[in-house]
Order: structure tokens, then C-alpha cells, then sequence
């Protein structure tokens, strides 16, 4: 039997954040709302498309591992208009490439941080594969909301302080990029 | 004449009285630009100016200006001591006061004396110096600035000269009086022959061809009048161009610089460049730190994976517990240390059966040679394995009637793509950190370059810039334009030439032709016998003139002569070690002379240096004042302003002594001999000073003042050497 993938169960959602942060940031840095990205040249934003800086925002909150809940009002949250399954995928115009790629490590990294009974849900016990991609995607969307804040912060310091060409890299150039130096300990299995 | 003394007060920067005495010799005045050179020339212009009453308040000195109260008054006057058969004093002055608005000015006298003995008689001003330095002698002896040098720039410089010192005049006159006569003459000829019928046409006929080849004759001298100007500008130019080779060939090499420094920057632009925040995305560094994510993330699958086996192994167990001993394929072998077993497709087909053939385990490297437990353990897995494969339907059959303890697969998809992590990607994902360190370092490198072009192009602007200061004469577009320039110019140049002998030619023939017809006109046989003697008597006269006019030709001619070859001897005693070459008086069609300077081989030299032309020049105005001098019985001083500036450096001591020893009297006022530096008050080169034999002043601004304030100004006279 075929079932779904639990990536693409995924894959096929499209995260939630705060409308707050439409205008300060995302229309900002992003063609988010004007049209097709390839655009993008034109208008000199830093992105094309607005779930790019989503990307950006996420990862910030994942490597400090940092999360700020959303906002319980629905009203207050807004989607962007591709599911991440779509993520990436550019036609190579105007100095870009695609990377899709990125979106699996997403997943990944999601999965790690994720506190989902896989057994339980292996064995269809007390959740499903949809309670379960809500889950990965409460992650997803806590981390970037915490990404938002932190640019958010930055930029009440200093409202040009992102149109330093290396500043958001130098956000990223900030943490270890080492793996975690312990190999894999022998857990010994425990008697039967 | 000599000039023995000169006073200069309140004129303009020359603050009270200031007295210079002149040496028989050269008297040399050192001053720097501002000092008050030009002034102590322009007070010796105003004092010779016999044309206009200059009281003009603009010549009084604004210090002493300053200094006076209301309704108080001083003088401005210039007073020259001279000996001209016997001793003179010439003095120019007016007075000043200052009232409530500024300054006015009175009382302009212009006095001189003669001192007889004990007297001393006070004379007209203007009268004296017209007497004693006329004008026209003036004109030779008083030169500011090099421009004036080229006495002959003027067209007609070499006639006045003519005229004054060849005692030419007379034959003006006399060419004068005859061309009337011929005419005059001329007239009552062609009144009488028109009177006789017969010859009435012919003359009609003659009169009008003389007079359309006497209008063609005209028009064709005032074209080779300017082909001729057209030359001499050529000339100039070729010669700009010439001279300026090494400053356009240098010009043209400097543009190469900058062309191809500016092409590096472009190229270096492109690499020092980078879209950081695409790359975050399209490169994948974002990724850069997460190499523990995937860490976290295979431990994680790792021990669910393991769990989810041992859930299965303990559920199959108690399934092969309950339904007794059935063989069932899962009852896996157990392992030695009760470990849980590997899932059966794991190691795959290919490896285990490596393995069994070599009979060696390639995990831990021990052998498992045929027969021992180790190769037991892999042949059964290998077939446990086969089993599987081919008990798949089976397997299906018994797992639908056993509901199985996992519906789902979710941690098999999350392990596969675990195990899809382990090598190249994540490899590749460690690598991100130094790629980007890589990449940063490159472009910083790039941007290191791209500092040092971006000086490189500075200096070579910045020497561009130097040579066109240096060579003020020249502009950008003149040094960019200049080789291509030169051929055209060349070839315009033979052009012209060329129309000037065809002119040339052609003068000659149309002159032919106005002799023919004036014969003709001579030769015509009238009937009348009067006329016949009328015609005579004109031939007369027209021969007289024609004397005289060969005669004044002759005249200007010899003396040119006269001046080459003076000027010449001058020439050899001014280049002393130097090039010697010789200066020629070239005659040109108005009358006028060109100064030439050809070279000792017979070969002109069109572009002499800066103080060849110097020397050229001085040689021609010292065999000028010499002629003077020999026409009038009478000496004059010769009064330069700064003719010498041209002059190499090393040649100026030599070239001063030289002039110095030529038994004339020279006022030279110079730059020459300063040190150069950044001070506002240049100190003497004592050194070269002390090899002159001349009389020195040194002029100067007096310490303490104030650009913008005028008033403050004040020009201060020190002898140095007598």
C-alpha cells in the first residue's frame, strides 16, 4: 500500500505568520504581493519572493533555537500564496538559481526539533499524520516568528541596517559550524 | 646717452623715495612675480610718456595713502639722472591729498634740467626727453616682456627703422616726386594721342589692358601676401607640434595607462561583487551551521529506528510464542550479545555475498573462513534475506491475518533519508563554512586589487595633469590631436607652397605683360611731333623713377645687410660656447623682415629653442642700437624686462657677463637667480651672484604683508653688488 510520504504530507502546507510584520519587513525586503519575482531587478529588494525571507527568519530562529508562539488571532495571520512544496523551484533568470533542496532540509531540521511520538504514530495510536505535520508546522512557524522579531529589532536600532550587503549573512556567519564533536555513544540495548 | 641715477617715489608699491644707481654696464634688478618689476619698468614708461598728462590716482602708492590724514599731501614723481652731452635730470610728478572720499590728484609737472656747471635750467620736460630719447629710439631700447622682443612682429618695425637710420627718406621723396612726374606726364601722352583719331582706339585698347593687368597685379600681391602669412603659420605650428613631440608622445602613452588601468577596474568590479543575500538562498549558505541539525536529526532517527525494531522483534517473538514454533522468517537468528539485529535488507545482497566469497567480514575486518560461526551467520542472512524476498506474498498473506503492530511507515521513510544524509551531502554541507570563507577571502583580495588600480589611476591622472601645467601652451585636445595633425599639416604646408610659386609665376608673367603694354604704349607713333616729345619726356621720367625706386630697394637691402651681419657678431659673443649658427633677415613682401636662424650648414632651423630665440632676438636689438648709435654719435641704454626667463639655468651667470662686457649700457629686471621655495620672501643664489660683474638690486616686498591689503604692500630696494 502507497501511502503519503509524511514529507509531502508536508510539503503540501504553506506556514502562517503575523500579519505585523507585512509592511515592516517582508514587502520590505520582498516583491511579496507585486507579481511575479522576476521582477525583482527592477524594484532593487533584497528577495524576490516572500516566503524567501520566511527561509531567512526560520533558520535565525532555529540556530538559536529561540521560538515566540503566534498570535492566538486569525485575523492577525496570514500565508503566502505558494506551499512550500514550490519552494525554490526559480527559473535561473537574472543572476538566480533554484535551490530546492532547502525546503528537505527544512523538514529535517523540523523533524529533530519536533517532540512527535513516532512510535505512536507508526503505530496510528493516539495521532495521525495530519496531527502530526501540525506539529512540524507549529515548529516551523514559532521559529520564524522569532526570526521576525529579532529582524524586527534590528531594524527599529536601525532601519538601513539590512541593506548592508553582508548583513544578513554576517547574522549566519555568527554561529558554529561544526557538527556536534561526540560521535554517535553506543547506547547499549537494554536486555531483553 | 647713459643713465646714471633713477628715483622712484610713492609709485604704487615703491614707498617714498627708492634710488637705484645704474651701473655703465649691466645694472641687473632680481625681484620675484609681485616684488615690483613690471612697476619699476611701468614707472620708466610713465616717466617717457609724452602723449598724455597721466596724473592718474591708480599710480599713487596705497601705503602712503594710508598713512595720510585728511587735507594732508605728498608727491608720486620719477626722476631720471642721465648723461647726454652733459648732465640732465628728467622728472615726471603730481601731487596727491586726501580728503573725505579718498585721494585727488594735482599739479602734474614734467620737468627738466640741464646742469651747466653750477647752473641748473630748468627746461620743458617733454621737449628735453624728445631731444635727448626721442621715440622712435625709445621704441628700440625699451622692451617689457619677451613677447616684445620680436621687434619685427610689427609690419612696420623695419620700415620706421628704415627710414630713421638709413637716412632712406630722402629717396622717399625724391621716388615720390618722380612717380608724378611719370604720371603727370603719362597723362598729357595719353591726352594728345587720344586727340588724333587714328591712334585713339589703340590707346583706348592699351589704357584698359594696363589698367585690368595693374588690378590683376594687385590682387594677385595680396594673395601671396596671405599665401605667404599662411606659410609663416604653418611654420609656427609645425613647429609648436615639434617641439611638443616628447610632450604628446608622452601625453598619448599616459592615455594607454589609464585606458588599460580603467579596463582592469571594470573586470575586477564584476569579481569584487557578490549577491550576498541570493547566495544565502540559491547557494545554500544558510546552511552553514547546520551540520549539528543533521547530527541531532540522525541520532534521533538512529534510536527510533532501533526502537521501532525492537517493538517488532519483541512483537514477533510473542506472535511466534503464541502460535507455537512457526518457522516464521522474522524469527531471526539471535545475536551474541542479545543486540538487536540489523533489518533484514540490511547489509544488502551484493555486500553479504562479497563478504561470504572472501570469507572475510568487512565490517570488522576478521576472517570467516567456510565452516566458522562468522560465515555460518552471513550465509544465513544471506539467505534469510533471499527468503524474504521471495516469501513476500506469503509474508503479505500472514501479516493480513495478523493485524500488524505498525500501520505506518514513517520512520522507515525517516531513516532512509537519514541514511541518504550520510556521505556526499553531508560532506557537502560541512563544506559550506570554508566555501564561504573561501569565497569572502576572494573577493577581499579582489578588493584589495581593485584599491591599488584605483590608485594607479589617480597617479596617472595626476601626471596627466602635470604635463598639461607644464606645457601650458597646450591643451588636452592639442596633444591628443597632434600626430594625426602633423601629416595634415605638413601637406596643407606643400599646398601652399606650391600656390605660392604658382603665384609667385604668375605675378611675374602679369608684370611682363604691363611692361609690354607700357612699351606699347611708348612705341605708339603719333602723327602729332608734340606728342612724340611728350612721350619722350615721360620715358624719361619713368626711367628716373624706376632709378630711384631700385635705389630705395637697394637701400633697404643693404641695409638688412648691415643689420644681419652686426647682429651676427653679437650672435657669436651671446652663445659664446654655445651653437653658433646665424641669425637672417629674411625681406618679405610688405616691406616688413622675418628674424630666421639657420645653422651653420646652411639648413634653417624652423624650431629654436626658447633661448635660441632669446639670443636671436638680443643679438638683432644690440646690432639695432648699435646702428643707432653709429647714425647718431649718440649711445643709448637698452632696458629690458625679464627677457631671459627662456634660458637654461646654467647659462644665466654666463649669459649676464657676457652682456655685461659688451660695452653697452643694459637694465635688465629678472626672476633669474632666486631660490626656489616654498617662502614668501625667496632668498639669492649668492653663489652665481657672486660670479656676476654686473651691478645688482635686489627688490622685494617688505616682510609683514597682507595679500588682499594693498596698503600694506610695499617694495623694498637692497643693493647687493655695485
Amino acid at each position: 500500500m502507497e501511502t503519503e510520504k509524511l514529507y509531502d504530507i508536508w510539503a503540501k502546507r504553506n506556514p502562517q505568520w503575523e500579519t505585523k510584520y507585512e509592511k515592516s519587513i517582508i514587502k520590505i525586503f520582498t516583491d511579496y504581493g507585486k507579481g511575479a519575482t522576476n521582477f525583482r531587478e527592477a524594484r532593487g529588494k533584497l528577495f524576490g519572493a516572500g516566503y524567501e525571507i520566511f527561509i531567512i527568519a526560520f533558520f535565525i530562529g532555529l540556530y538559536y533555537n529561540l521560538r515566540r508562539p503566534l498570535i492566538e488571532d486569525s485575523t492577525q495571520r496570514k500565508t503566502f500564496g505558494q506551499p512550500i512544496q514550490y519552494w525554490g523551484n526559480l527559473d535561473s533568470a537574472k543572476g538566480r538559481k533554484s535551490y530546492p533542496k532547502l525546503k528537505e532540509f527544512i523538514f529535517i531540521a523540523l523533524i529533530a526539533r519536533t517532540d512527535i511520538d513516532f512510535i505512536s504514530l507508526d503505530k496510528e495510536d493516539g495521532i495521525n499524520s495530519r496531527k502530526a505535520v501540525d506539529m512540524l508546522m507549529q515548529t516551523m512557524e514559532e521559529y520564524a516568528n522569532w526570526g521576525f522579531h529579532f529582524i524586527m529589532d534590528k531594524l527599529i536600532d536601525d532601519p538601513n541596517h539590512f541593506y548592508k550587503e553582508t548583513a544578513f549573512l554576517e547574522i549566519f556567519l555568527a554561529f558554529d559550524a561544526s557538527p556536534k564533536d561526540s560521535p554517535i555513544e553506543e547506547m547499549p540495548d537494554p536486555l531483553d | 646717452m647713459i643713465l646714471e641715477k633713477l628715483i622712484i617715489k610713492n609709485f604704487r608699491s615703491y614707498y617714498s623715495d627708492n634710488t637705484f644707481v645704474l651701473s655703465k654696464g649691466l645694472t641687473l634688478i632680481i625681484g620675484d612675480n609681485g616684488d615690483g618689476k613690471t612697476t619699476f619698468f611701468e614707472a620708466l614708461e610713465w616717466l617717457f610718456d609724452t602723449s598724455t598728462d597721466n596724473k592718474n590716482v591708480s599710480n599713487v602708492s596705497e601705503k602712503r595713502k594710508s598713512e595720510l590724514e585728511i587735507g594732508e599731501t605728498d608727491e608720486v614723481s620719477v626722476s631720471l639722472f642721465f648723461e647726454h652731452n652733459g648732465h640732465k635730470e628728467l622728472e615726471k610728478s603730481f601731487m596727491f591729498e586726501k580728503n573725505a572720499n579718498g585721494v585727488n590728484t594735482k599739479n602734474f609737472k614734467f620737468i627738466g634740467y640741464n646742469n651747466e656747471g653750477v647752473e641748473r635750467i630748468s627746461i620743458n620736460g617733454k621737449n628735453l626727453l624728445e631731444s635727448c630719447f626721442d621715440t622712435v629710439i625709445r621704441k628700440y631700447c625699451l622692451f617689457k616682456g619677451e613677447r616684445d622682443l620680436n621687434v619685427f612682429n610689427n609690419d612696420t618695425a623695419l620700415k620706421t627703422l628704415v627710414d630713421t637710420f638709413s637716412g632712406i627718406k630722402k629717396f622717399d621723396e625724391l621716388y615720390d616726386l618722380t612717380s608724378e612726374f611719370e604720371r603727370k606726364s603719362q597723362d598729357v601722352v595719353t591726352r594728345e594721342l587720344k586727340n588724333d583719331k587714328k591712334q585713339k582706339n589703340e590707346i583706348d585698347r592699351i589704357e584698359s589692358d594696363l589698367s585690368q593687368v595693374s588690378q590683376e597685379i594687385r590682387v594677385i600681391k595680396i594673395d601671396i601676401d596671405n599665401k605667404e602669412r599662411k606659410v609663416n603659420e604653418f611654420a609656427n605650428k609645425i613647429r609648436l607640434l615639434e617641439e611638443n613631440q616628447d610632450a604628446c608622445e608622452n601625453y598619448q602613452k599616459i592615455k594607454e595607462r589609464i585606458k588599460k588601468k580603467q579596463e582592469e577596474k571594470s573586470k575586477l568590479i564584476a569579481f569584487a561583487s557578490l549577491d550576498y543575500n541570493s547566495a544565502l538562498l540559491d547557494d545554500y549558505w544558510v546552511l552553514r551551521p547546520f551540520p549539528s541539525i543533521i547530527d541531532e536529526f540522525q541520532k534521533k532517527i538512529s534510536l527510533l529506528s532501533r526502537e521501532k525494531r525492537k517493538l517488532e522483534k519483541d512483537e514477533n517473538e510473542r506472535i511466534a510464542i503464541e502460535k507455537g514454533k512457526k518457522e516464521a522468517i522474522e524469527n531471526i537468528q539471535k545475536l551474541a550479545n542479545g543486540a538487536v539485529p540489523l533489518p533484514w535488507n540490511l547489509p544488502d545482497k551484493q555486500t553479504m555475498q562479497e563478504m561470504i566469497d572472501e570469507e572475510v567480514c568487512k565490517v570488522c575486518g576478521r576472517p570467516a573462513p567456510k565452516g566458522s560461526e562468522p560465515y555460518i551467520f552471513m550465509t544465513q542472512k544471506l539467505n534469510e534475506y533471499l527468503e524474504h524476498v521471495k516469501n513476500e506474498t506469503n509474508k503479505k498473506q500472514q501479516e493480513e491475518r495478523i493485524k500488524p503492530l505498525f500501520l505506518n511507515h514513517y520512520i522507515n521513510e525517516l531513516n532512509t533519508r537519514s541514511i541518504q544524509l550520510s556521505g556526499d551531502t553531508e560532506r557537502t554541507i560541512s563544506c559550506i563554512a570554508s566555501n564561504i570563507a573561501e569565497r569572502l577571502e576572494y573577493i577581499q583580495s579582489r578588493k584589495n586589487d581593485l584599491e591599488k588600480i584605483n590608485k594607479d589611476l589617480q597617479e596617472a591622472e595626476d601626471a596627466k595633469v602635470q604635463l598639461l601645467i607644464q606645457n601650458n601652451e597646450l591643451t588636452e585636445e592639442i596633444l591628443d590631436k597632434n600626430f594625426r595633425d602633423f601629416k595634415g599639416l605638413t601637406d596643407s604646408n606643400k599646398k601652399t607652397e606650391l600656390d605660392l610659386a604658382e603665384l609667385k609665376r604668375t605675378l611675374g608673367e602679369l608684370e611682363r605683360r604691363k611692361a609690354d603694354l607700357k612699351a606699347e604704349q611708348n612705341n605708339l607713333t603719333p602723327t602729332n611731333v608734340n606728342v612724340k616729345i611728350f612721350q619722350k619726356v615721360h620715358t624719361s621720367f619713368e626711367k628716373i623713377m624706376d632709378a630711384f625706386l631700385a635705389a630705395k630697394n637697394n637701400n633697404i637691402s643693404e641695409f638688412i645687410y648691415t643689420l644681419e651681419q652686426e647682429a651676427n657678431k653679437y650672435l657669436v659673443k651671446l652663445n659664446a660656447n654655445d651653437f653658433h649658427g646665424t641669425v637672417r633677415l629674411i625681406r618679405t613682401t610688405n616691406d616688413s623682415a622675418r628674424i630666421t636662424l639657420f645653422s651653420s650648414n646652411g639648413s634653417q632651423v624652423h624650431n629654436p629653442s626658447g633661448s635660441q630665440l632669446t639670443t636671436m632676438y638680443m643679438s638683432v636689438l644690440f646690432a639695432i642700437s648699435n646702428i643707432t648709435t653709429l647714425k647718431r654719435e649718440q649711445d643709448y641704454p637698452l632696458i629690458f624686462d625679464a627677457p631671459s626667463s627662456s634660458l637654461g639655468y646654467d647659462k644665466q651667470e654666463e649669459y649676464y657677463n657676457l652682456i655685461d662686457k659688451l660695452d653697452k649700457q643694459c637694465i635688465i629686471v629678472t626672476k633669474d637667480f632666486l631660490v626656489d621655495s616654498d617662502k614668501k620672501i625667496k632668498d639669492l643664489n649668492m653663489d652665481k651672484i657672486n660670479k656676476l660683474t654686473s651691478s645688482v638690486y635686489r627688490i622685494t616686498k617688505i616682510e609683514g604683508f597682507n595679500q588682499s591689503d594693498l596698503s600694506t604692500i610695499q617694495t623694498q630696494i637692497i643693493p647687493i653688488k655695485n
